[in-house]
């Protein structure tokens, strides 16, 4: 038998599936058509997808705000860009960030995860602002500059290898790679572990008398979260060539919550076509005014109000009921 | 001799200038159902919530099976064999009930099960079967706790510290609120548990304390004011007059 949050899960999966096929549709289309423009757009609405991700795993599943995730995207983007810049490999690239990730995780969880609600959404804020501006202030790293020049690499994937600079390849690859950091987080959140993250954002305070401490859950969602921003981030410099201070600055945290609001909080697939849209309507509304941020603020407000649970929060549970009547009695 | 399963020395806290537990010692028998009684504000709540770890005492001691457990959090309280409900329901309310269930008794699985997936948890599956038919939940698992009766909310919340096979289940007011009939059923639910479990509980309608306890603890500004068989308890001259005003 499949219980209610196992078949939601499964629901995700079948709009990933949806979103996969519209992707790779726009990747023939874009191959087909030349396009340089738009394949790459397209690839940065998947990174800051994966970012978004992150942000889900904390906000939608583990009930914690966190409004500092660009943190450790940002630091994934630089260190992602300063190997590339030494050792043009991917591999090694996606190594370092992870590693870095992972221990930055684990020092900022340790810090943000001795308080709870708003006081946790305004240390995760500070965190990365304090980031930001050290990285701002330090010439090593470009200050408000950033770090220019990165080379395009080949990504070496053993049978066949893919360029950065290829528009269709680099977005194709990104895609498998999102679509494995969505399946690695989709599989955690399945698991025992990852019904201890629902609890906590359910009911905090009953965990203890359940034999489990919370920190440890917390601590772990946190570090998971930040492995995937970070990881995310380190595709940035592949695709842009360059990294700058905004990376880390709170637009791109608060856009990052805006994307998983906006597509559907702790549905997970919500966080890529959240940010598919958002990324889209910016570029479609940008190249009319350059005031695009006030269009997409009222779009948000919109719906917040209008579709509380998303668009993807809205949409599920249709197919959460096709898919319960599809199984067995 | 064998140490009894849990035994109380001397606890007590303070909340500034009250002493809301003061001195309290006694032991609880195994399967037996041991219950405190009291009136408001006699510091039964504050009781469980120092032995279940809640709340950390000033002085005393809490063993459970003889091993002092005193002061610990309440994940090792748990550990150590011990569970407990809440007066207030305290529930993961947007979960379904056999979730809530699964939750509480997904512990019984081995550690390196919490990272494979849900649906290979046979052992907290079965458990949650158990509970939903002996608990008469079974029509209700799929729906959320937030859909249920207050009755039923108040049997899935003794349902749920039940879950993890405790050795001592503390139980704080589980009829709270409940209709005439649901709390006779909760009554002989209850008793029926004691085969397994040993069972301390807070409890106000009188009637079902006489009937259920084999031993009542009664409670008076933070201390205790009586132990015993019920019977002997209920001609106890002071505690008539602490519990009902009159001698």
């Amino acid at each position: 038998m499949v219980d209610a949050l196992t078949r939601s899960m499964r629901a995700s999966h079948l709009l990933l599936a949806i979103l996969v096929a519209a992707s790779l549709v726009v990747a023939a289309i874009g191959a087909a058509l030349g396009d340089i423009f738009y394949l790459r757009l397209a690839t940065e609405a998947l990174i800051f997808g994966g970012l978004a991700i992150s942000v889900d795993i904390l906000l939608g599943y583990t009930g914690l705000l966190s409004l500092g995730q660009a943190l450790y995207f940002g630091l994934g983007a630089y260190l992602s860009a300063l190997v590339l810049m030494v050792v043009p490999s991917f591999w090694a690239a996606i190594a370092a960030t992870t590693l870095a990730s992972a221990v930055a995780g684990l020092i900022g969880g340790f810090i943000v995860n001795r308080v709870r609600g708003v006081y946790f959404a305004l240390i995760t804020f500070g965190m990365a602002q304090v980031a930001a501006k050290i990285v701002y202030n330090t010439r090593a790293l470009g200050a408000s500059d950033g770090l220019i020049g990165v080379p395009v690499i080949d990504i070496n994937l053993g049978v066949t290898s893919i360029s950065s600079g290829s528009p269709v390849g680099f977005f194709l690859f990104v895609l498998a790679l999102i679509v494995v950091m969505y399946a690695l987080a989709a599989y955690l959140l399945d698991t025992p572990f990852g019904r201890l993250l629902i609890a906590l954002r359910a009911n905090e305070a009953r965990i203890p008398f359940l034999g489990y401490r919370t920190m440890t859950p917390r601590l772990a969602a946190y570090v998971v979260a930040a492995v995937i921003a970070g990881v995310s981030g380190a595709l940035y410099p592949m695709l842009r060539g360059f990294v700058s201070p905004e990376l880390m600055y709170f637009e791109t945290s608060g856009n990052a919550v805006i994307t998983v609001v906006t597509g559907g909080t702790g549905t997970l697939v919500g966080a890529l076509y959240g940010s598919a849209l958002l990324t889209l309507l910016k570029s479609v509304i940008g190249s009319f005014t350059p005031h695009h941020l006030i269009v997409i603020g009222i779009l948000f407000m919109g719906a917040v109000i209008f579709l509380p649970k998303g668009i993807m929060g809205s949409i599920r549970p249709a197919i959460e009921r096709m898919l319960a009547r599809g199984e067995k009695p | 001799m064998i140490a009894p399963i849990l035994e109380i020395r001397d606890l007590s806290i303070n909340f500034g200038g009250l002493r809301a537990v003061d001195q309290v010692s006694f032991s609880v028998e195994r399967n037996c159902i041991t219950t405190v009684i009291g009136p408001n504000g006699a510091g039964k709540s504050t009781l469980f919530n120092l032995i279940s770890g809640a709340l950390r005492p000033r002085n005393g001691q809490v063993l459970i099976e003889g091993v002092d457990c005193t002061g610990q959090p309440p994940y090792r309280m748990q550990a150590a064999g011990l569970a407990r409900s809440f007066q207030i329901t305290n529930l993961f309310d947007e979960l379904t009930v056999a979730e809530n269930l699964r939750l509480a008794a997904q512990i019984l699985e081995p550690t390196t099960k919490i990272w494979r997936p849900v649906r290979g948890s046979t052992i907290a599956q079965a458990r949650v079967d158990e509970l939903l038919e002996r608990f008469s939940l079974t029509d209700k698992a799929r729906h959320s706790v937030a859909e249920l009766s207050h009755g039923e909310q108040r049997r899935l919340e003794v349902a749920v510290a039940l879950a993890c096979k405790p050795k001592v289940l503390l139980l704080d007011e589980p009829t709270q609120g409940m209709s005439q009939g649901d709390t006779q059923d909760t009554a002989e639910l209850i008793k029926s548990l004691v085969h397994d479990v040993t069972i301390v509980l807070i409890e106000h309608d009188i009637g079902l304390v006489m009937s259920l306890s084999d031993h009542v603890i009664v409670m008076h500004q933070g201390q205790k004011l009586a132990e015993g068989p019920p019977s002997e308890v209920r001609a106890n001259p002071a505690v008539q007059t602490a519990y009902f005003g009159h001698a």
